[in-house]
């Protein structure tokens, strides 16, 4: 694993303490050059506050963050220089407009003067608002906000980009429009992405290497491929009785005496059971649960997803309030 | 340095673009003054201008007009900084590699443009009143630029409320603090009429010194010393409320 130091991104020891809370709880981590790092965790876990050190926008209790080889606290302005940061809030200015922020966001970054209006028109046709360049920002739709606060992240054309739940809030059309648009940059220009999502598909489908997030600390991280394949079994969810706990708990004690069983857990009103083959075990589990005495509601049969992986660090699943369709889902060019 | 410039630049700018957008915030920072003047000239100024040996009380009151215009014009700020922090455009700014000193910099020159701006409207309507400058053209040039000049070390107030408190309405308080500078100067009667306690406190306001300078222009013409009072003061409260806005700024982003 390539040093913190001499990483793309990396963290040592990383704290950050609020009144009566630790939010971020010494991370360690390194973030190659050209990857997409994905981190993966719940509303609370401490994304936001991680980023935000890295990005220089929040000092550490403790430890170091570095960007390319520089220290955020020591070093921050250049820092600032080398990085794009689109954060969770889309920050922009509704008395602008869309091209007038990003020729705003161009100068203070150091785009010339020459230069910029270019790099404008270059952005706002890969973002899809042309149309839309010379109308107050007010008048966006959601989504038209998000992908201009992209592209005002990349207008300096950074190496490295901070992207804190950038389709938090989006809808489906243009959630996937700004996944293809992090996957055409990092695969054709090579950018370093540091990527924070409550969304499995996103982590999945972008992330050469996802981190889980949990209280502040990092409880399992690799590629997705490889952290699924830590679950080594497929994944049997029996929902049952939830009330009847005698019932669950005899359940459980015939359950683990089967053959290929990886590991077995009680969550709400389900058991869940990592087990091999389990095409092939999956009547005898509804047998067993059945002659515990407990009434089957609905039987699942998955292969392992990150979801199983998160359940397995944290002992419960990803809950995902934004999995909600947006307010602006629809909207796109309606206001 | 060459960052500084233009972020502070582009900072101003897109300040003064913000004014020209939304033409109706500003339409109280010019009513109020213009009301004030009318009524208080309509009260008074038949006993005052007599009881307090003035000719024209109509150019006395011009500079309290200004300075109230300025004062509201430049209290905007402080709201303005605290809308940029509540969309998170704050922190965007942030996150560019230019010096933080820009982010109030570019706020306090705009509001010294807004302030010049109001000024020569206000001069303009009440010019037909005030039968003139004593110091001609050239006396209203530095006027604006007076008011200008207060309203950058006005704005300062208000910049400094919004970066420590986040909040709209604590922001907008800062042109409160006007009314006590206004009141305990000689916005209405020369000081030589106060009492000695209330002459000591105009003595120690700046706002006595501009409304003094910009007076001597309206109804005597040159007077130096007059003028570098009124310039002397207002540097002076710039220097005080733009330091206590860069710490509200360090204080903000440590």
């Amino acid at each position: 694993m390539t040093a913190a130091r001499d990483a793309a991104i990396g963290a040592e020891g990383l704290v950050r303490d609020f009144p009566a809370v630790r939010a971020v709880d010494g991370i360690d981590l390194a973030v190659e050059r050209g990857q997409v790092f994905g981190f993966l965790g719940a509303n609370g876990s401490g994304k936001t506050t991680t980023i935000r050190m890295l990005t220089t926008l929040l000092r550490p209790t403790a430890g170091r963050g570095y960007v390319d080889g520089l220290d955020v606290q020591r070093e921050a302005s250049e820092v600032r220089r080398r990085i794009g940061v689109a954060l969770q809030e889309a920050g922009l200015d509704d008395l602008q407009t869309g091209r007038e922020l990003l020729a705003l966001q161009g100068r203070l970054h150091g785009v010339r003067r020459g230069e910029i209006a270019a790099r404008v028109d270059e952005l706002l046709a890969i973002v899809d608002l042309e149309d839309a360049a010379d109308r107050r920002i007010g008048t966006y739709s959601g989504g038209m906000q998000r992908r201009l606060d992209l592209a005002s992240a990349l207008v300096h054309r950074p190496g490295i980009v901070f992207l804190d739940e950038p389709t938090t809030g989006l809808d489906p059309i243009s959630r996937d429009a700004v996944w293809r648009y992090v996957e055409q940059l990092n695969r054709d220009e090579g950018v370093t992405f540091f990527l924070t999502t409550q969304y499995l598909e996103e982590a999945d489908r972008l992330a050469d290497e996802v981190a889980i997030i949990d209280a502040g600390r990092i409880v399992a991280q690799g590629s997705p491929a490889d952290l699924k394949a830590t679950i080594g079994a497929d994944v049997v969810t029996i929902h049952v009785d939830a009330d009847d706990g005698a019932g669950i708990a005899r359940a459980l004690l015939r359950i683990e005496e089967l053959d290929g069983l990886e590991e077995v857990r009680t969550l709400d009103d389900a058991i869940v059971v990592y087990i091999t083959d389990g095409s092939r075990a999956i009547a005898r589990l509804v047998t067993v649960v059945q002659e515990s005495g407990l009434d089957v509601r609905e039987v699942t049969l998955a292969q392992p997803t990150l979801d199983d992986v998160f359940l397995r660090a944290t002992g419960r699943h990803l809950e995902v309030d934004a999995e909600a369709p947006s307010p602006g889902a629809g909207e796109e060019e309606a206001r | 340095m060459t960052a500084l410039v233009i972020g502070t630049y582009q900072l101003a700018w897109r300040a003064v673009r913000e004014t020209i957008r939304q033409p109706g915030v500003e339409v109280g920072n010019l009513f109020i003054p213009l009301f004030f003047f009318f009524v208080t000239v309509g009260a008074i100024s038949n006993i005052a201008a007599p009881a307090f040996g003035i000719e024209n009380y109509e150019a006395f009151q011009l500079p309290v007009a200004i300075t109230q215009g300025v004062a509201g014009a430049a209290a905007i700020s402080g709201v303005a900084i605290v809308k940029d922090i509540e969309s998170g455009y704050f922190d965007k700014l942030l996150l560019t590699p230019m010096p933080r000193l820009a982010i109030v910099l570019g706020r306090l020159i705009a509001d010294g443009i807004r302030c010049m701006a109001f000024t020569s409207i206000i001069v303009a309507v009440l010019s037909v009143f005030t039968a003139g400058m004593a110091a001609g053209p050239l006396g209203y040039v530095v006027v604006i630029a007076l008011a200008g000049l207060f309203g950058v070390a006005y704005s300062g107030i208000g910049v400094t409320i919004g970066l420590r408190t986040g909040n709209a309405q604590a922001a907008q308080a800062g042109f409160l603090i006007f009314f006590p500078l206004l009141f305990l100067s000689p916005a209405f009667a020369p000081k030589e009429f106060f009492d000695p306690w209330m002459e000591f406190l105009a003595s120690i306001n700046p706002v006595t010194y501009l409304l003094e300078g910009m007076r001597t222009l309206a109804l005597d013409g040159w007077e130096w010393d007059n003028l570098a009072g009124a310039l002397a003061s207002v540097f002076g409260l710039g220097v005080v409320t733009a330091g206590l806005a860069l710490w509200a700024l360090r204080t903000r982003t440590a």
